[in-house]
């Protein structure tokens, strides 16, 4: 080592005293406070105190000035449970089966750190052939109501041990001197059908009542008379060329509308690569009101209910060979042209009448057109509805006797959705004991002497059987949140059974151990969650019913000058828990696209001429509408009018489901109770009756979210005749390349357009049609697109969208000021003449953010909270967003949504949740349970919109590296897409040639691509599919401003 | 004989028999007077607006933009609507101050000062309707292109919400040093006036030591000039920025190359009729009908009837562009506003705003006090309206049908507007009542070219002849 020496300067080497002492002084130059620096050191507040003192008043201040921050339980696990069950923030999925009063659906439940937060179709399931409903995906939801009890009650009041129920009632149970009857809705669960036989040979005598507040005794009876069976036969809409519906609004509500509109979804499906030979189903609908069915129908004629039987005996007598004639000119022409398509084969004739001679007729003409063996398969029943209504009315008529000893109520709530409630609930009264399963206070729990809740569905074992002989499996995806017992338990309980061993999971497993042959077997069924016959066969039934007999009767059929329609909507149904949900009271109604009510749905030319209720250009103005007075029956409901489009004009229609008593929850307390309009004819419940309607000064503001119904001939929808469509199928190919041949091409570049063959340049538009650099865009571009011809506007969608991503729900009085905030949505717009109901066409298109490359909204931002991503997102900074709503302004699709309020508690204000009433429930720690963790829950002041699913593109690209491969078509999907029962909406990356959307784009449906506002040159990135009618004509203008056909455009309605 | 003439076509600008001192006397006798029971009330009124608004906006940012009207389809309803409105409003102060200064127009020193101060407090108003009609209003400041701790986060150059907040910034600072500037030599007359120490106090630090020196004048001159020549080319950028929030959009009915020119028009004509309106008030209030006289109230009626005929060509450009265009878009966009639901507020823009000021083509109407008050008041009523027309029914029925809707303020929206009127006439109270207003100093200048009893000592040199006039001229000392 050397002992060199480093010197800085000649000081340092000879280290001179001025040096040395300037080494020693650590400021060596002045302090800039000069010659204060001595006074400052010794001041009696020196330098350092100066910080102390500013420290102490910058802390003491912002402790006084900060708000109080409201404190958020989060428990972490101390200890990790299970690693095989459960690693924190890693979803793990369910295959179970959602059930509710015999309507099924398989799902996979995608549970997040143990809650349940998301539902999603089973795609194993044959049934369901992977849809799902609205209803289903908003279960969520009500698993973690508020409103549902907390454990058994005694007369209104809790108790706090099940002993407190048991003994009681078990004692009850045994002085009922037999006249037991346990109420419940329609059971497909075979094992459940064990336990309730086993209950009810412990109390010989007792009696089981299936009861359906929307009945299908008609069609049971009728189908006992025609084929001497009482069950419902399977339909395979998935197979039928024509479909006839009277009425039966088999996409939305009628019967098992899921499995329905996937199967009629797969014939509907158009091509535009093999145009030329396209086929598709026809679609005929004859009814009185507008129906989503109706609304998709490819010919529509309207009637009154009243004539159900009359048009199911014409068409009888078309198809063979007879006489039509109706009475109304249209209904005529389309029973002719339906009966010769429909003898064409795989033709399928349904009708909703609860009326047993219509659906006599209706099994004969499906017998002419041999549709049994074809469309029609009887080898496996569907067992959704069972109830016989007079068997309810029967038992009704004892209880009110005061001969019934007790009655167990599961599943059901006759005092609201009784047709005649009021006497239902006196009569309950009489019972000696009377007991709800049912998970809240609801009107016919209040009766009741005791309530013992059942567990939510997602907290139970149980099993459905659809379809005899496929089963779907349920299993618990989070521990009872309550304390509540399983509705077989507490059978078993009041049998004498010990629940220590002798308990329905165990009953279960063994069922289907010895069933399934073996518990791996079962194990493979519980986790793919159903369990179907490998090879299904398909048979017929012969007709042997008397239909003259029942055409004489069903034509028979007295109507009234008006008439009332009492239906279940898409979100509500016929009440139970879902009328206080909050996500679908505020889902728009297909048709209406009302919310949080129900109401009167009029025709225009009736609402106008008689009850002051005018259609018009200036509807968005006029919140408030004409209440008017619906006598039926001998029972009244006052309602206000929502004037619909496609209304026969003598028929009315009334939603049930609304009007609920408070403790059923607060969401649910809107509108007025339908279900006393209902009539009962001796045999069926009717749900059309004659009704008489009055005029009132009142008026009663409906909150409805698309106000203009007509396209205004725009050119951003598109719609063919299947005949147009065959015969010029590049027409809009031509269309699109005529509108933007001039920004296609450079003039000097010489014209593309000369090249008939060629496609639209979609290249050439992005790079020509802007003056500025165009940036390419490698890797991954998402994209989506939308086929708007399987579309039917059944806003499963949206209820998944608002699921995935913790979509607020803003109320009543915010969905009137237009403050919803949906980030996807469903446009709905009629054509033809609001004066005629049989014109009405009507076209459904989900919008959500468009995604557009040239995104108006980015550029107008401030602050850029709203950018564009690498892989042509258009995505959201929360927290740099500051609200200025510029960007929802200069969105041409008005897709952007703005956090009025404080939503979802996540404001630095701690109760500033706006009240209404409507939306307090959900947002208590409860509720709160339901939200995605992988979604920001927004705070107050942020816009926000479609992100594409992007939580579950990231989650997706992360799978496929750790898997060690490219990205897969098909591996990232978003919630709606995975919701859509027809499957109309194709996602993927675009740059992957081989991908579906890629193909649906730009090989196989490119004749049918169209974009909204193509011509602004913003570059969306979801595309949708032109819709093909196989109907005559088209009335809607597609851009055409000169078109005449469509009156609603042309008088701005 | 010093000569200083002006022809007698021009009238006077100051009435009365004027001395220096006189002028002095009137314009600070306010200012050193109690105020008056009419200034108590007048005050207090304004003081309970500003309270209201002040409740309005807390109100505001406590719950949520959701008690506004505005929604999914109208994100701008009458926030944007004021705030466009007063920097139009704003715009009178500085045109008359820098581009009047810059043509020499001598009249504009009786109107000057209320002006500039009228620009200043509507500026102000202006203001707080781009900030508190933020949905996150305690992030305001994330518009600033500030150092940051967040990596290079900058706001978003190419957005014209970004150019307004430099553009209306800009034009403060400018407009409130420019006032400033013009104030101090008056403060100072103030300061050397005043009795009391308070007075003698505050003043004196207001006039920053002027002393009335040559050399203070002559800074004084050179500052005036600088920023006049500065404020120029803000005039007419800001309200071109403004209109560029709209004209660079998508919107039918906002994306127009017609914008900036209209808005510039539009401005001017609401920013005269506002100046009308407060000096009416206040040279009856303060007896200064001397110093702004009716020729003054004249003038900016012409002006008026000019940028009233501006926006009403621009107008029905508008229409005819819409019609022309052929596209389905812009003609129904223009359909709807003129005839649709809003049609109201259309024709309330048509009447007041191109209608009512061709009244001033009558001389008589002109110079009528009464008159010009009530249409000074009708042309702010008209302006307002046509911010409202070009904001809420551009927005209301854009391209897709199913998003129509309608928009209604509600009560927070209304009491924010009441609560930048209670801000306004707050300032302007209390400037009527502190600061001098009209420009003593520049008052000054021009009394002896302008001034009554001068021009009539003038009288006899009208009666030279033409030689006789240039031989006093070229021998006047």
């Amino acid at each position: 080592m050397s002992h060199k020496k480093y010197w800085k300067g000649i000081e340092e080497l000879e280290q001179t005293p001025e040096h040395q002492q300037a080494v020693a002084n650590e400021f060596q130059q002045d302090l800039p406070v000069l010659g204060l620096s001595d006074k400052l050191l010794d001041a009696t507040t020196p330098r350092r105190d100066f910080l102390k003192f500013l420290g102490f008043s910058t802390v003491a201040a912002t402790l006084a000035a900060s708000c109080e921050m409201p404190v958020r339980k989060a428990i972490p696990y101390a200890i990790r449970p299970d690693a095989e069950l459960l690693t924190p923030s890693v979803p793990n999925y369910y295959a179970s089966t959602f059930s509710d009063n015999g309507d099924s659906c398989a799902v996979i439940v995608k549970t997040r750190d143990g809650r349940p937060i998301m539902i999603e179709p089973n795609t194993l399931s044959t049934v369901t052939q992977g849809g799902i409903s609205a209803r289903v995906i908003a279960a969520t939801l009500s698993l973690y109501d508020t409103a549902r009890l907390r454990g058994p009650y005694v007369n209104q009041q809790p108790v706090s041990t099940w002993d407190k129920v048991d003994a009681p009632i078990t004692q009850a149970l045994a002085n009922a001197g037999g006249a037991v009857y346990l109420v419940t809705g329609t059971i497909n669960s075979p094992t459940t059908k064990e336990i309730i036989n086993r209950f009810l040979a412990k109390y010989p005598g007792s009696k089981h009542i299936q009861y359906d507040a929307v009945s299908y005794s008609g069609m049971l009876l009728a189908n006992e008379m025609s084929y001497g069976k009482r069950a419902l036969p399977t339909y395979h809409f998935d197979k039928v060329q024509t479909v006839f519906s009277i009425g039966a609004d088999f996409l939305c509500t009628w019967l098992a509308p899921v499995e329905f509109s996937a199967g009629f979804s797969k014939t509907r499906k158009i091509l535009g690569k093999d145009a030329k030979n396209a086929t598709m189903s026809k679609h005929y609908q004859v009814e009185g009101m507008m129906t989503l069915s109706g609304a998709n129908a490819d010919e529509r004629a309207t009637c009154k209910p009243s004539e159900y039987g009359k048009v199911a005996s014409a068409l009888y007598a078309a198809i063979t060979g007879g006489s039509v004639n109706t009475g109304s000119k249209n209904v005529d022409k389309l029973i002719v042209a339906a009966a010769a398509d429909l003898k064409k084969g795989n033709g399928l004739v349904v009708c909703n009448s609860n009326d047993v001679n219509v659906q006599v007729v209706v099994n004969a003409i499906n017998s002419a057109i041999g549709a049994n063996g074809t469309t029609i398969d009887w080898s496996a029943t569907s067992n959704y509805k069972q109830g016989i209504d007079s068997e309810m009315v029967t038992f009704v008529n004892a209880l009110d006797a005061g001969q019934v000893g007790a009655v167990l109520i599961h599943g059901v709530n006759p005092v609201y959705d009784y047709f005649d409630g009021e006497k239902f609930k006196k009569a309950l009264a009489k019972a000696k004991v009377s007991i709800s399963f049912n998970d809240r206070l609801d009107e016919t729990t209040q009766a009741c002497n005791y309530a013992v809740p059942d567990n939510h569905w997602l907290e139970s074992w149980g099993d459905a059987e659809p379809r005899t002989g496929y089963y779907s499996f349920m299993q618990p995806t989070i521990a009872p949140l309550f304390k509540t017992r399983a509705f077989q338990d507490s059978l078993l309980k009041w049998t004498g059974a010990d629940l220590a061993t002798d308990n329905y999971h165990n009953f279960y497993n063994q069922y289907w151990v010895a069933k399934l042959g073996g518990q791996s077997n079962f194990d493979k069924a519980l986790q793919d969650g159903v369990a179907e016959p490998a090879s299904p066969t398909m048979s017929g039934a012969s007709f042997s019913g008397n239909v003259a007999d029942a055409m004489t009767k069903a034509s028979a059929v007295k109507g009234g000058a008006y008439e009332v329609v009492v239906y279940e909507t898409m979100a509500i149904g016929s009440g139970g828990a879902w009328s206080n949900n909050p996500w679908l009271q505020e889902t728009p109604d297909p048709i209406t696209k009302a919310t949080w009510d129900n109401y009167v749905m009029m025709a225009p030319l009736t609402a106008k001429t008689q009850f002051d209720a005018e259609l018009s250009g200036i509807n968005e103005v006029v919140r408030e509408r004409r209440v008017v007075k619906v006598t039926a029956n001998g029972k009244t409901v006052s309602l206000p009018i929502v004037v619909v489009p496609g209304m026969h004009k003598d028929v009315i229609a009334v939603a049930v489901g609304y009007g609920r008593h408070e403790k059923v929850g607060r969401a649910s307390t809107n509108g007025q109770n339908a279900f006393p309009l209902v009539g009962f004819n001796g045999q069926t419940f009717g749900y059309a009756s004659e009704a008489k309607i009055e005029k009132t000064a009142d008026l009663y503001p409906v909150a409805i979210t698309q106000t203009h119904l007509s396209s205004e001939n725009r050119p951003h929808v598109r719609e063919y005749t299947l005949e147009e469509f065959k015969k010029d199928p590049r027409g809009l190919i031509n269309e699109r390349k005529e509108e933007l041949k001039h920004f296609t091409h450079l003039e000097w570049e010489g014209h593309e357009a000369d090249d008939p063959n060629a496609d639209f340049d979609e290249e050439g538009f992005v790079k020509n049609g802007t003056m500025y650099p165009v940036h390419e865009k490698p890797g991954i571009k998402w994209g989506m697109s939308i086929d708007l011809n399987t579309c039917t506007g059944c806003a499963a969608c949206v209820v998944a969208c608002q699921a995935e991503n913790n979509v607020s729900v803003v109320g009543k009085h915010e969905v009137m000021k237009s403050q919803e905030m949906s980030w996807i949505r469903i446009d709905r717009y009629f054509s033809g003449n609001p004066d005629d109901g049989d014109s009405i066409q009507a076209i459904f298109q989900p919008v959500m953010c468009q995604h557009c490359d040239n995104a108006p909204c980015e550029n107008v931002c401030p602050v850029s909270a709203t950018n564009h991503s690498s892989e042509g997102l258009n995505q959201m900074a929360y927290n740099r967003c500051i609200g200025t709503k510029y960007c929802a302004n200069n969105c041409p699709y008005k897709v952007r949504r703005f956090n009025w309020f404080d939503f979802n508690g996540a404001d630095a204000f701690a109760d500033n949740q706006y009240e209404d009433g409507q939306r307090d429930d959900i947002n208590d720690s409860l509720t709160r349970m339901v939200l995605n963790p992988d979604v920001t829950v927004r705070s107050r002041g942020v816009m926000e919109k479609c992100s594409f699913c992007v939580q579950r593109l990231q989650d997706a690209k992360l799978v496929a590296k750790k898997e060690g491969h490219p990205l897969k078509d098909g591996q990232a999907k978003t919630a709606c897409q995975v919701a859509c029962a027809s499957n109309c909406i194709t996602f993927g990356n675009v740059n992957d040639k081989e991908s579906e959307i890629y193909k649906v784009r730009y090989e196989d449906n490119k004749e049918r691509v169209f974009y909204m506002l193509e011509q602004l040159h913003i570059l969306p990135n979801v595309n949708y599919l032109s819709k093909i009618r196989n109907a005559k004509e088209v009335l809607a203008g597609n851009g055409d401003k000169n078109n005449t056909r469509d009156e609603m455009a042309n008088q701005h309605i | 004989m010093h000569l200083k003439y002006e022809s007698f076509v021009r009238e006077p600008l100051v009435n009365g028999n004027k001395t220096y001192a006189q002028v002095t006397e009137d314009i600070c006798r306010p200012i050193e007077q109690k105020p008056t029971r009419l200034w108590y009330m007048g005050f207090f009124f304004s003081l309970l607006l500003l309270g209201f608004g002040a409740f309005s906006v807390t109100w505001e940012v406590y719950w949520g933009i959701g008690t506004w009207g505005i929604n999914r389809t109208v994100g701008w309803g009458w926030d944007i609507t004021n705030f466009v409105w007063w920097v139009g409003i704003g715009h009178a102060g500085t045109l008359i101050s820098a581009i009047l200064l810059l043509f020499r127009q001598g009249w504009r020193t009786g109107v000057n000062r209320a002006a500039e101060a009228m620009t200043i407090f509507a500026v102000m108003c202006a203001g707080q309707f781009p900030i508190f009609h933020m949905g996150r209003v305690w992030n305001a400041f994330f518009v600033l292109p500030l150092p940051n701790s967040r990596g290079a986060l900058w706001p978003n150059f190419s957005s014209a919400l970004l150019w307004d907040v430099f553009a209306i910034s800009t034009y403060f600072t400018v407009s409130l040093l420019f006032w400033y500037s013009g104030l101090v030599p008056d403060f100072a007359t103030i300061r050397d006036r005043a009795k009391t120490k308070l007075r003698k106090h505050l003043y004196g630090i207001a006039s920053f030591g002027w002393t009335g020196t040559a050399k203070n004048w002559q800074r004084f001159e050179a500052l005036s000039l600088v920023l006049a020549g500065l404020s120029t080319p803000l005039v007419l950028s800001v309200h071109t920025i403004v209109s560029f929030d709209f004209a660079t959009s998508v919107i039918p009915g906002w994306h127009a190359t017609i914008f900036p020119p209209y808005f510039v028009a539009g401005a001017v004509f609401s920013g005269f009729a506002m100046v009308n309106t407060l000096l009416v008030l206040v040279r009856k209030i303060f007896r200064l009908e001397d110093y702004i006289t009716i020729g003054h109230i004249e003038a900016m009626n012409k002006v008026i009837v000019l940028t009233g005929s501006i926006v009403g060509v621009a107008y029905i450009t508008e229409l005819f562009m819409a019609w022309y265009s052929q596209v389905v878009y812009e003609q129904q966009a223009f359909k709807w506003r003129v005839l649709g639901p809003y049609w109201w507020s259309y024709w309330a823009m048509m009447t007041c705003n191109v209608i009512s000021p061709q009244f001033f083509w009558f001389k008589k109407l002109r110079r009528n006090i009464v008159f010009t008050f009530l249409l000074s008041i009708v042309v702010n009523i008209g302006m307002w309206f046509e911010r409202f027309v070009i904001i809420v029914t551009s927005l209301y029925r854009d391209y897709l049908p199913s998003s129509w809707t309608y928009y209604s303020p509600t009560w927070t929206e209304m009491g924010f507007y009441i609560g930048t009127f209670g801000l306004f006439f707050t300032c302007f109270f209390l400037f009527a009542k502190y600061f001098p207003v009209v420009a003593i100093a520049e008052i000054k200048f021009v009394l002896k070219t302008s001034g009554d009893n001068y021009k009539r000592e003038m009288l006899p040199l009208e009666e030279k002849s033409v030689e006789e006039f240039v031989h006093i001229v070229e021998h006047a000392h």
